[in-house]
């Protein structure tokens, strides 16, 4: 041990230096969230529960039953039962999904030809009661109000534009999950 | 009323209003603790209970109440019933001896003389070594009678720490009372009237920063907290107490927090005096708690800088650095003493 060392010990030049470390922390903003109190906005990427988005025009569901989502679900937690409208148009007639099973792996939203399905933000899916996973038509109509915002702005994969997506007045903007699309 | 009387009548208050205080202070230093511990971290601890947190003390003594009492069964029990208050009983000990104002002197309370400490004898620095010394008993008992590898492991670094610091620790103290040629804490307060120049802690520096790491070992916090090293072994000494026995230990360690930081500021950094004589209209009291709380303050910011040494560098700090340098320092101090007298 030389002679630098044996001062910069004896002065406690190191330790000095931590504490400054954990002092500058000490006054520093905090980085802690308090959860139930204050939750963060999730990104608008984000995988939550699913939810069926209905047309704005007619209020009628936007799937037709294509059971695309279906057939790529790895974890075969979706199940659908066509049928027709006296128009024509194929709807679902039930459309079950397993939240239980679902790894939340959005290929369902990716592969939707006509944007119907889709991740939301809602993330706070803890339950008491395993049936409360099994989200049957109206559960999922009813999970629209957390999809994202960005999505309102996405255009229709049939064409026309921001209007047949949804909310006629959202404005129209780009949304970082379009850039990827 | 006769002076004895008043005298034991004052004795009573005091030996009753000072556990009281210091363990009402005990309460809210576990909070800061916490809080503190998560402000250096850069979060903002507990915030729940009471305003900004402040009774989560309370709380966590309620919720030990609570909580089952667990005997090992195949501990020694009497041992393992009789550990927590070996480990308790020191702690409070070593307030009867601290001086938290002016001792003697004129009748100052109802024409009586009430005199703010409440043991003034001479050997008061002995028996804080000697409380010191068996404080350690509750660890090694704790280890040694829980009949757990991992308890005993604890037990007995508690021990080899101990003969490692103490020595240190002792032969710090020597320095002070060499300068101050008396044992009797009242007298060493006194030995530093005036202002902070006065005190201790400018001549005998190398003996203040031995005792306060000393003293560091002695609590059994991070630096040196070998004896319940929660990575290595569990809880050492604590893996087998539950509810209000193993509250038991960890209110002990508050206490001879207070208690150590009041004896560190006693014997260097003037006790209850003010730093300058111009605000010596402010009570000594207050003093002496400003001066614990900012010397809590330190321990909690070593506490949460430095992770813990190794059992050999402790052995190897405590042996080779801290008595080597203690011994010398007294040497010092005694030559220029007997030179300058």
């Amino acid at each position: 041990m030389g002679l630098t060392d044996a001062i910069k010990k004896g002065v406690f030049v190191d330790i000095l230096r931590g504490m400054s470390v954990t002092g500058s922390y000490f006054v520093a903003e905090k980085v802690t969230v308090e959860y139930p109190k204050e939750k963060l906005e999730t990104y608008p990427r984000f995988r939550g529960a699913h939810a069926l988005l209905t047309d704005p025009e007619t209020g009628d569901t936007k799937c037709v039953a294509c059971m695309l989502c279906a057939t790529i679900c790895p974890s075969r937690c979706i199940s659908i039962v066509g049928e027709q409208t006296p128009e024509g148009r194929s709807r679902p007639a039930r459309f079950d999904l397993d939240l239980a099973r679902c790894i939340f792996c959005g290929l369902c939203e990716e592969v939707c030809p006509e944007a119907a399905i889709v991740m939301t933000r809602r993330y706070e899916l803890a339950t008491f009661d395993k049936n409360d996973f099994f989200l049957e038509k109206e559960a999922l109509l009813a999970n629209q109000e957390y999809a994202h915002k960005e999505l309102y702005s996405r255009p229709s994969p049939r064409g026309g534009g921001a209007e047949a997506g949804a909310e006629p007045d959202a404005p129209p903007r780009v949304s970082p999950a379009d850039e990827e699309r | 009323m006769s002076q004895a009387a008043a005298q034991y009548i004052f004795l009573v208050i005091k030996a009753v209003l000072m556990p009281v205080l210091i363990i009402m202070m005990v309460a809210f230093i576990i909070f800061f603790e916490r809080k503190f511990a998560g402000f250096f971290q850069g979060r903002v601890g507990p915030t729940y209970l009471g305003p900004g947190g402040s009774f989560q003390s309370f709380g966590d003594i309620f919720k030990l109440l609570s909580k089952e009492d667990v005997v090992p069964e195949r501990a020694d029990k009497p041992t393992f019933r009789l550990a927590p208050y070996i480990a308790f009983i020191p702690a409070f000990l070593v307030m009867a001896v601290l001086p938290f104002g002016p001792v003697g002197g004129e009748p100052n309370l109802f024409g009586h003389r009430f005199d703010y400490v409440i043991a003034n004898f001479d050997a008061g620095l002995v028996l804080f070594l000697a409380m010191g010394a068996l404080a350690v008993y509750g660890v090694v008992l704790a280890g040694w009678s829980s009949n757990n590898n991992y308890s005993l492991l604890g037990g007995l670094r508690a021990g080899a720490q101990m003969i490692s610091y103490e020595l240190a620790l002792g032969f710090s103290v020597v320095g002070v009372m060499v300068m101050t040629g008396s044992l009797n804490l009242v007298t060493i307060v006194d030995g530093q009237a005036g202002n902070f120049w006065d005190w201790y802690f400018i001549p005998q520096i190398v003996g203040a920063l031995i005792f306060f790491i000393a003293t560091m070992a002695e609590l059994n916090r991070t630096p040196f907290d070998l004896a319940e090293a929660e990575q290595e072994l569990v809880a050492g000494h604590l893996t087998e107490y539950s509810g209000m026995r193993w509250g038991m230990f960890y209110f002990a360690e508050y206490v001879n927090l207070v208690v150590i930081s009041g004896l560190v500021a006693t014997l260097y950094f003037g006790g209850w005096r003010a730093p300058f004589e111009v605000l010596d209209f402010i009570p000594g009291p207050l003093w002496l708690f400003i001066k614990i709380s900012i010397l809590i303050f330190v321990y909690m910011w070593v506490r949460w800088t430095i992770f813990r040494y190794r059992y050999n560098q402790l052995m190897s700090i405590g042996w080779k650095v801290l008595l080597p340098l203690s011994i010398i320092n007294l040497v010092i101090t005694a030559i220029i003493v007997s030179v300058v007298d």
